[in-house]
């Protein structure tokens, strides 16, 4: 991996594994169908930090938050999350069951259950899968729903809200099992400039008052140089470069880093 | 061509004396239609669940069965139980059982596929969204699959409903006395076919019309609340379909505010 990508920051490991960041992938894998879209990628996400990806479409940034999430299952490599191995050369380990729940994604597609309102949606997957009370969840649906601004939809029907209202509503849902680390595919793609702005606020926001890990893959690259910790540049399926947004967009080390910077920039 | 027989006067008075027996046909035929309809609506469901089923042992005698069902006719497949199933495999069942059996295994072959079609309406996200909310298989079917699908398939599940009830019309062919039975009989009895035939038909669509009518309320108000499992084309969809168009930016890159992106020194 060294030789491939050779401006990677890495942070060294201590002996038990765990260096503080929350996510740590290492020799990550995946191919689809015999073509490989993401090849031994060495990732990590601490607490409180945002890690934008970028890189053009079928570079493999989403699928590195899929495999992440658990959609999608690894070829090869590790993966550690709160310090647990939770994969291990592509195996899922016992840790996994107990960890999955730390993490949460948004998707790029609204993906609001249009059948149920704001507070079903909010409040169906706890209860089911974590047993909570209906009274107890409503109080943190509404807490949920505060820290998105979106207090005053807590009855509203799901097809009645704009586009950068659902997504917001999508966060909050995902909050409402305590996500430690939100991977985030897109999700500002389809929305105009200032609601996109809004809502990766939303992110901002719960990154710092949270201490939530965010992995963000967006081409919304004014966002990711304000907010990002760092950026990830993905190209071909490999991790060029893993560096402070600073240094990604004014310093970039790799052509293919460059060259995206520029076309974006027109 | 021929020209239409205004001569022909319809003799209204065979109708009373006709009535009570056409109600007794219709209450068998409503009988049928109704055990078939409620057990093709289970049936079709574990059926449907088979056929998208990723392990081939279940997903292709599942198909098979559909396709056998939906690319035959009904006769002949009401024929076929009635009469070669006894004789082939030595299963005797009473005529009317046969036939009930014969309808719902016609009806659950097209009940299954709209199902099928309406769990697959639902987008792949919604599906992953609540994985990743830790919802399990059976609660993601329950609450998420579902409860989409079947709204978005009422109208569809409604008109198979009301063809199913006017296809019973077909097991008169097998004596069975349901409504269309005892029409014939009692055209043959009073020599009065038209004023008879003509009352069966009223019969028939007093019962199917108020359910089209059922069907189109549903489907007017599935569309105006916007409440159906599939929602409006995704962005992806907006994103791929934009950049098909000649001279037609992605979005992503026609963002303004990319503009804002820091120029990195020296370039």
């Amino acid at each position: 991996m060294t030789e491939t990508n050779p401006t990677l920051d890495k942070t060294p490991d201590t002996d038990t594994g765990f260096d503080g960041a929350f996510l740590r992938t290492r020799g990550v894998s995946k191919s689809f169908h015999g073509r490989p879209v993401l090849k031994e990628a060495d990732f990590r996400i601490g607490s409180g930090e945002i890690a934008v990806l970028i890189g053009k479409s079928g570079s493999g940034k989403s699928t590195l938050l899929r495999v992440i999430a658990g959609l999608e299952e690894p070829d090869a490599g590790d993966i550690d999350l709160a310090g647990q191995a939770v994969v291990r050369d592509g195996e899922y380990q016992d840790a996994w069951k107990d960890l999955r729940g730390q993490i949460g994604m948004i998707f790029q597609s609204y993906t609001l259950w249009p059948h149920m309102n704001v507070l079903d949606n909010l409040t169906i997957a706890p209860r089911l899968a974590l047993g909570e009370s209906k009274a107890q969840l409503l109080e943190r649906a509404e807490q949920a729903l505060t820290e998105v601004g979106m207090a005053h939809h807590l009855r509203s029907r799901c097809t009645q809200l704009s586009g950068g209202e659902r997504q917001r509503v999508a966060i909050a849902r995902a909050l409402m099992m305590r996500p430690r680390l939100l991977l985030c595919d897109e999700i500002t793609s389809a929305l105009d400039p200032p609601v996109a702005a809004e809502v990766l606020g939303v992110l901002t926001k719960l990154k710092e008052e949270e201490g939530i890990a965010c992995g963000i893959v967006t081409h919304d690259m004014a966002f990711a140089s304000k907010a990002a910790d760092r950026i990830c540049f993905f190209e071909d399926g490999l991790i060029k470069e893993d560096v402070p947004p600073d240094r990604a967009f004014n310093d970039p080390q790799t052509p293919g880093l460059q060259a995206f910077i520029d076309a974006v920039r027109f | 061509m021929n020209s239409v027989n205004l001569a022909y006067s319809f003799d209204l008075s065979v109708i009373g004396p006709s009535l009570p027996t056409l109600l007794d046909g219709l209450w068998l035929t409503l009988e049928i239609s109704t055990i078939v309809i409620v057990a093709s609506a289970v049936l079709g469901f574990p059926l449907a669940v088979a056929r998208m089923s990723k392990i081939e042992v279940i997903r292709w005698p599942a198909q098979l069965y559909i396709e056998v069902f939906r690319c035959t006719p009904l006769l002949i497949q009401l024929i076929w139980v009635f009469y070669a199933l006894p004789a082939l495999l030595g299963i005797n069942l009473p005529g009317k059982l046969s036939i009930i059996v014969a309808l719902t295994a016609h009806l659950t072959a097209f009940m299954s596929e709209t199902y099928r079609a309406g769990m697959q309406s639902v987008p792949v996200e919604q599906i992953e969204a609540a994985h990743m909310l830790r919802l399990n298989r059976v609660q993601i079917l329950r609450y998420v699959i579902v409860p989409q699908a079947f709204r978005q398939q009422i109208p569809t599940i409604l008109s198979l409903n009301v063809s199913m009830f006017k296809d019973t019309s077909l097991v008169s062919a097998l004596g069975l006395a349901d409504l269309t039975f005892q029409g014939n009989i009692l055209a043959s009895q009073t020599y009065r076919p038209m004023e008879i035939f003509t009352m069966v038909a009223v019969i028939y669509f007093a019962i199917a019309f108020p359910a089209t009518l059922l069907t189109s309320y549903i489907e007017r108000r599935l569309l105006t609340s916007g409440s159906r499992g599939a929602q409006p084309p995704t962005p992806g969809l907006r994103s791929t379909l934009a950049r098909l168009r000649p001279g037609q930016r992605p979005p992503a890159l026609a963002n303004p505010a990319l503009k804002s992106v820091p120029k990195p020194e020296g370039v």
